[in-house]
């Protein structure tokens, strides 16, 4: 294994393009320049396309019709970028185009908005929200896979921390087993044919060969998002069993909860944590299992209160759930403020649990 | 020199380097980290620094280990430091764990002011640079000066990074930066 030493934007678009993601358009914005700098840099070596578009709304949708006509394509930006792109990424989830989004977002306020469509529709973005840049760069190479394996837009929510952190990554290429064929590509070959294929939100087919139409379509999706949840949530957790005490926190955020609640234990308290990996779907009977025991909840994340919802739906005993977050914005208004440091979490979880 | 300085090779060894824009300071902990990485460590580089080019607070830290890290990229305290600058050094020093490595970039930091519970080196980086003919090599005469006692990469490696690291326009100044470490090391 070769490590490369990469600023974590640029090590998410060497794991991208090791997986086989050809196209990429974006518009910069901080913190997500880094990557779209290195996709430009790199994607037209190996092959592929990086156009810096005119804004994120034609670059998420230069996306969509890269993604449309077969290839892996993926699109990104920062919260603010990302909301623009929303009626795109609805169009995606419900016309069945797959691709990935990445949220190098400036902190964790956009929770909601990866987690609850964002769009029009009954759909979701199934999303992942890696602790660290190693974890980064599994999972964008997982999140081509998934794209590809659901038909659907997906997201990776990373913020400052991941984008401009420089670590040792081996980006090599993960094989995470077969795929269905992409049958349903617009790649011109029935062309001529009386065959062309549709992609279409609607699904109404061609007047020669009606689609199932709207009720359909969108039931079909539904269900699909239906069976996603099943299959798809991811978790970890340490020291839950016996815990008084468990700490939620996803992203960056988890990694610092981790460090502290590894040095209370050390100190003989009775707590645990719990890290939703992926955001949705939200591993909710996996938060119910671990805080069985549990008489403190606490949340802990860098918003007012997002991913709280989850939580208070999930955990064994709603009443049990405690936020001990909060906005904390550095002045820039570029990245986390003081709150995000393992010695002021430390007082926070002591604080909640007297 | 004192042995006791040296890193292991085991655990997580962290370093803080800090000083103002144009000191060096991100280039010397990017070298640093590029070193370790290429002699197969695991390393972490995590910068600070606001958009002034000189003068404005900069810092860095980076952390080595043989496995992958643990370390957050906001470290919540510290085994060793390099302070090349007293402005902006307090939020160094203060999450230093006692009994540090501290490489002070004397006179410009004044060990007096330093906890007394620090294991303090003092070198006169301007002036180690100036004689090794590299005035502007400051950073290298602080890197070499703190590689020599924390002994975390080879000097080679480190001689190898830099060069590595240098854009074309300014390979001109290899040969003055190799002078700059080799005489941190010595100092």
């Amino acid at each position: 294994m070769t490590l490369q030493l990469l600023e974590g934007g640029a090590a998410i678009a060497e794991a991208a393009i090791a997986a086989g993601c050809r196209f990429f358009a974006g518009y910069p914005m901080s913190p997500f320049t880094g990557l779209l700098e290195e996709m430009s840099r790199r994607l037209p070596a190996a092959g592929g396309v990086c156009l810096n578009a005119e804004s994120e709304i034609e670059g998420v949708n230069m996306t969509l019709g890269a993604a449309a006509a077969g290839a892996r394509a993926a699109t990104g930006s920062c919260g603010q970028g990302i909301a623009l792109m929303q009626e795109a990424i609805a169009e995606a989830a419900l016309n069945e185009t797959p691709f990935v989004v990445f949220n190098l977002a400036r902190n964790q306020q956009d929770y909601f908005q990866a987690t609850r469509g964002g769009g029009w529709g009954d759909y979701r973005t199934i999303t992942l929200a890696p602790k660290d840049v190693p974890e980064a760069v599994e999972h964008t190479q997982l999140l081509f896979h998934l794209a590809d394996r659901h038909r659907a837009p997906v997201v990776l929510y990373g913020d400052p921390l991941l984008a401009q952190t420089r670590v040792g990554v081996d980006v090599s290429p993960r094989d995470f087993g077969p795929l269905p064929p992409k049958d349903w590509v617009l790649d011109g070959t029935g062309g001529g044919t009386g065959r062309s294929r549709q992609v279409w939100t609607w699904a109404m087919g061609k007047a020669t060969d009606p689609g199932p139409g709207p009720d359909g379509h969108w039931r079909a999706i539904a269900a699909k998002f239906d069976r996603i949840a099943e299959l798809e949530a991811r978790h970890e957790q340490a020291h839950v069993d016996d815990a008084e005490t468990v700490v939620v926190a996803f992203g960056s955020a988890a990694k610092f909860v981790e460090h502290v609640v590894a040095e209370l234990r050390a100190d003989g308290h009775r707590i645990g944590w719990f890290r939703p990996v992926t955001l949705w779907p939200f591993p909710g009977a996996a938060l119910e299992a671990a805080t069985k025991g549990a008489r403190n909840v606490l949340v802990f994340e860098l918003n007012a209160g997002q991913m709280l919802d989850d939580v208070r739906l999930h955990a064994a005993d709603r009443r049990a759930v405690r936020f001990i977050g909060g906005v904390s914005i550095a002045e820039s208004g570029l990245s986390y403020g003081p709150l995000l440091d393992a010695p002021v979490i430390r007082e926070r979880i002591l604080e909640a649990t007297v | 020199m004192e042995a006791t300085q040296a890193w292991d090779g085991t655990g997580e060894w962290e370093v803080v380097v800090s000083g103002i824009g144009g000191q060096g300071i991100q280039l010397l902990a990017k070298t640093l980290a590029e070193a370790a990485t290429s002699e197969g460590r695991h390393a972490m580089l995590a910068a600070d620094y606001g958009g002034e080019m000189r003068g404005g607070p900069s810092k860095a830290s980076v952390v080595v280990g043989a496995a992958p890290l643990r370390a957050l990229p906001i470290l919540p305290n510290a085994g060793s430091a390099v302070l090349a600058h007293h402005r902006f050094s307090e939020h160094v020093v203060e999450r230093l764990r006692p009994g540090a490595f501290v490489l002070a970039n004397a006179p410009l930091v004044d060990p007096a002011h330093l906890r007394a519970d620090l294991r303090v080196v003092t070198v006169d980086a301007k002036a180690v640079a100036q004689q090794a003919g590299a005035p502007n090599a400051l950073g290298f005469v602080l890197l070499g000066a703190y590689n020599a006692r924390a002994r975390l990469v080879a000097a080679q490696e480190l001689e190898d990074a830099m060069t590595r690291l240098l854009p074309p326009y300014r390979r001109q100044h290899a040969e003055a930066n190799i002078r700059a470490l080799r005489a941190g090391a010595d100092a």
